[in-house]
């Protein structure tokens, strides 16, 4: 699969995005110099701690970001076109956004149906019939008995809440989905269905999703790729399996052996651990951002920041293609 | 023997209208029973988790076993004395309250924001009377900052000062500092980050070690249940579905519940190569 | 020191010149009615200083027996305005001040026992304040007045005017601590500091006291401010219906009654500069009250 991607173009590219927080007297970097790109049904997962810059991302990208923070620099560039910070046009309907708490997008006091057709009909252009049926249809997509079209949105369960959530995401017929902790504030067994729900979707019209998360183990089930995020900087970004099988950033490394396992006798164990605590914007460290935690920190790694080698990490150990171990 | 014992420990709550309400609307009281007949003891020195999805009741018997919250049915035993016993005088209750000490889940809620956190440490050693010389006080509390590994710098520090993990490990010096022979954790661990939990983890497991602590911990994330717990109990509607040691139930689990529950958890090692 | 300057709270506060504008005034106010026996010109409260011949001064002319000048003017006794303002300034900010204390102290209290306790004297406590709250406050202070003027013995009614003005306005104003209180109280109680108090067998009264308290307290700071100005208004009005302070320690509220006897005589000072002086206290206090509000919870907005 990787081999045919390189070939196709990229449905989202993302270049040196930075976005500032003005806080005060003082500018801070959220995101920094920020770069990949989403190709055509794919679900790229967006990994990190909080306040590692990945919900900001995604609103960069849809263009929600508001002062105190702003768009420092970078471009993104959507379906070979650019977007600046005022399209919501192709916001609207060929980007959809999903968020942790169902609850903000529904509209409480309205039946799920007409919430539906409104979004069919205010991106196509659609009789209100039409609208209805395909409303039924989308329902039926996503795993909700289209019988319920006029119910309201309290007489749902959480997990059903998130699902019509993800109908009115498909309503516009988008090519890019982004799912900000679609399935944190549900129980496993529902976040199981949820996460089996988009990657169905992503395979069978081909909508891109990234898929944004503090999980490594929803990353392991659900995502192709991974970009894992530190401090507002990408640490490492690549195949799924290849990032969590064989972590080239010491950071990564470091979040795949603190995650815990379900293993018959993993309680005999102590888990890995990475020490200190990612920084504050207000003290992010000169050089690599992960130098202070880290165990193969050399002089070059706390004055200069590395930039992304082989297309993979950001991390001056692999400057000579060197591998840490 | 075991050190907790639960017998049948059932706990209803009313959730009915108010008496006038009822006779107007003609509406039956409601009874939910959040927990039902649930029994299970723990031996000195080791983990006992409760897993569970939300309503599952697994944090009404925390508050039951901590003695916070009465049974309305069944006991539960703590070393051998009745911890709901109406019969106990203030001296006996006391003392079994500093044997039990929780861990809470939001390291923000758990924490007096206007206090200092040396302060908030030493209100224990002060309210159970375990050291009452001040400067034998200060030392306590600094010796039990530098066990969570904390500085004992800093004690004049606020809760604000320092991050969620930091927060998390205030709030097990503060349960040490009774010198408990028991700690509940709440979902100790699921409000914080991967790199901090695999600390927090850790130094609950150190801690148990060292102050030979018995544990019953409780979480909806079998990965992490996995990685403490000797014995594992699935909660679902109020009652206990299937007990087994956790290396037992994690590989071969009997209940289709739990067989639900493990396919479900998403979990890193299920990656293919 | 050194950190409130550098703090957030004092950059927001340098960077909203309304709050620094109505800070100032405010300060400059209090510090007037604190040294008015060095700043005022005349002790307006002794009478031997006083010259009938000076009545009706208009402000900055002199007068036409005495040929003295006032700054604002004097009234119909020939008080100097601008002394006897700055005089009834420390009554009216003294009494507001009482007020509120008695107000808040009430009114934390109460609504601490009723959000922390629950239950029936809950219930007993907040449908008392909500009768209380169908009534204008300054309803319930004359309510209150009265009923006190009627208790005291007639000759204890003159020295205890001012206290009783005091309980009266400060009686009329607790329900709004109260209900603060309470209503941040039902949150913090839930919250699991609190849980970890009981654990280690604190009594109710050391978990409220100790523990609920200093977390409901920013609020009624803010709170406190609005009532100050309320208070003042309060006594003012009292005063102006002639049911407040004794004529012969005018406040702010006699000095507009006063004044008002003859506005339409021509003598207009008499009026304009007491009102002035209670339009830019209270407005001072007010605007740096909606302030303080803001910064401590954004929520409000």
């Amino acid at each position: 699969m990787s081999k045919t991607r390189e070939m196709t173009a990229p449905l989202l590219e993302i270049s040196h995005l930075s976005v500032m927080l003005k806080k005060r007297r003082d500018r801070l970097k959220a995101v920094d110099d920020l770069s990949f790109k989403v190709y055509p049904g794919e679900i790229l997962g967006l990994v990190g701690e909080s306040g590692a810059g990945k919900s900001m991302t995604g609103s960069a990208i849809l263009g929600l970001i508001d002062p105190p923070l702003y768009i420092s620099s970078g471009e993104i560039i959507f379906d070979g076109n650019r977007i600046d910070q005022n399209a919501s046009s192709i916001r609207g309907s060929k980007i959809s956004m999903i968020f942790q708490d169902p609850l903000v997008s529904l509209n409480p006091l309205r039946k799920i149906g007409d919430q539906l057709v409104e979004a069919i009909r205010t991106h196509i252009n659609m009789s209100k019939a039409e609208a209805f049926d395909r409303a039924k249809t989308l329902l039926a997509e996503v795993g909700i008995d289209p019988r319920r079209i006029n119910a309201y949105p309290h007489t749902f369960s959480g997990g059903m809440r998130q699902r019509v959530v993800i109908a009115l995401a498909l309503a516009p017929e988008p090519s890019l989905i982004i799912a900000d902790e679609p399935t944190t504030a549900l129980d496993v067994s529902v976040q199981a269905q949820i996460l089996d729900l988009l990657k169905r979707l992503c395979r069978e019209r081909g909508t891109s999703i990234i898929l944004i998360t503090h999980d490594m183990g929803v990353i392991a089930e659900t995502t192709d790729r991974v970009a894992v995020l530190y401090a507002g900087r990408l640490a490492e970004i690549g195949e799924t399996a290849s990032v969590l099988n064989s972590p080239r950033h010491p950071y990564t490394k470091g979040l795949v052996a603190a995650t815990p396992r379900i293993d018959a006798d993993s309680y005999k164990k102590k888990l890995f651990q990475i020490p200190g605590a990612m920084p504050d914007l207000e003290q992010i460290p000169q050089g690599c951002a992960f130098h202070p935690r880290c165990d193969f920190a050399n002089a070059q790694c706390k004055i200069q920041q590395p930039p992304l080698f082989e297309d993979r990490s950001a991390c001056w150990l692999l400057k000579d293609g060197s591998e840490i171990s | 023997m075991s050190y907790v014992t639960a017998h049948q420990l059932t706990r209803h709550f009313d959730l009915s209208d108010p008496w006038i309400v009822r006779q107007i609307t003609g509406c039956q009281k409601q009874i939910l029973t959040a927990v039902d007949q649930v029994s299970f003891s723990i031996k000195k020195g080791e983990t006992y988790a409760l897993v569970g999805e939300s309503g599952s009741g697994k944090s009404t018997i925390a508050q039951m076993v901590s003695g916070l919250l009465r049974p309305s049915m069944g006991s539960v035993h703590i070393d051998g004395h009745d911890f709901h016993d109406g019969g106990l005088d203030a001296m006996s209750l006391r003392r079994m309250r500093q044997r039990v000490q929780m861990v809470f889940q939001s390291p923000y809620a758990s924490l007096n924001p206007r206090w200092k956190v040396g302060d908030i440490i030493l209100e224990p050693i002060k309210s159970f009377h375990l050291l009452d010389d001040t400067q034998a006080q200060q030392k306590r509390v600094a010796e039990l900052l530098d066990q969570v590994g904390l500085s004992a710098r800093d004690v004049n520090k606020y809760p604000h000062e320092f991050s969620g993990g930091q927060r998390q490990r205030i709030s097990i010096a503060r349960a040490l500092a009774s010198q408990p022979e028991m700690i509940i954790c709440d979902e100790p661990t699921s409000a914080l980050d991967v790199s901090v939990q695999a600390q927090v983890l850790n130094l609950l497991k150190e801690l148990q070690r060292e102050f030979l602590l018995t544990y019953l911990f409780i979480s909806h994330d079998l990965a992490v249940i996995s990685t403490m717990a000797n014995t594992i109990g699935v909660l679902k509607n109020g009652q206990l579905v299937e007990e087994e040691a956790a290396s037992k139930l994690l590989t071969n689990p009997k209940h289709d519940y739990t067989k639900m529950l493990l396919s479900s958890a998403p979990d890193i090692g299920s990656i293919k190569i | 020191m050194r950190r409130f300057l550098q703090s957030d709270f004092f950059y927001d506060f340098s960077n909203t010149p309304v709050a620094v504008v109505s800070f100032v005034v405010f300060m400059v106010i209090i510090l007037a009615a604190v040294f008015a026996n060095f700043i005022a010109p005349n002790n307006p409260f002794d009478p031997a200083s006083l010259n009938l011949m000076n009545g009706f001064t208009p402000p900055m002319q002199a007068n036409e027996f005495t040929g003295e000048v006032f700054l604002m003017g004097t009234d119909d006794q020939g008080r100097d305005l601008f002394s006897t303002i700055l005089y009834g300034l420390r009554i009216s900010l003294f009494v507001g001040i009482m007020a509120v204390m008695l107000a808040m102290v009430m009114g934390v209290t109460l609504g601490l026992i009723a959000g922390y306790l629950g239950g029936w004297l809950d219930t007993l406590i907040m449908r008392f304040a909500d009768i209380q709250m169908t009534f204008p406050s300054i309803l319930v202070a004359m309510l209150i007045y009265g009923v006190a003027k009627g208790v005291l013995p007639p000759d204890l009614r003159y020295e205890m005017s001012i206290a009783v003005l005091i309980v009266s306005i400060g009686l009329s104003e607790w329900v709004p601590f109260a209900r603060t209180v309470r209503g941040s109280t039902l949150v913090e109680r839930e919250k699991e500091y609190i849980t970890a108090a009981k654990m280690i067998g604190l009594s109710k009264r050391q978990i409220m006291l100790l523990h609920v308290l200093p977390n409901v307290l920013s609020p009624v700071l803010v709170i406190a401010t609005i009532t100050f100005a309320l208070a003042i208004i309060a006594e003012a009005t009292l005063s102006f219906l002639g049911v407040g302070v004794p004529t012969t320690k005018p406040s702010l509220g006699t000095l507009i009654r006063i004044g008002q006897d003859f506005l339409f005589s021509g003598e207009w000072w008499i009026l304009l500069f007491p009102a002035l002086t209670l339009l830019a206290l209270a407005l001072s206090i007010n605007l740096f009250g909606d302030w303080l509000r803001d910064t401590l919870n954004p929520k409000l907005k």
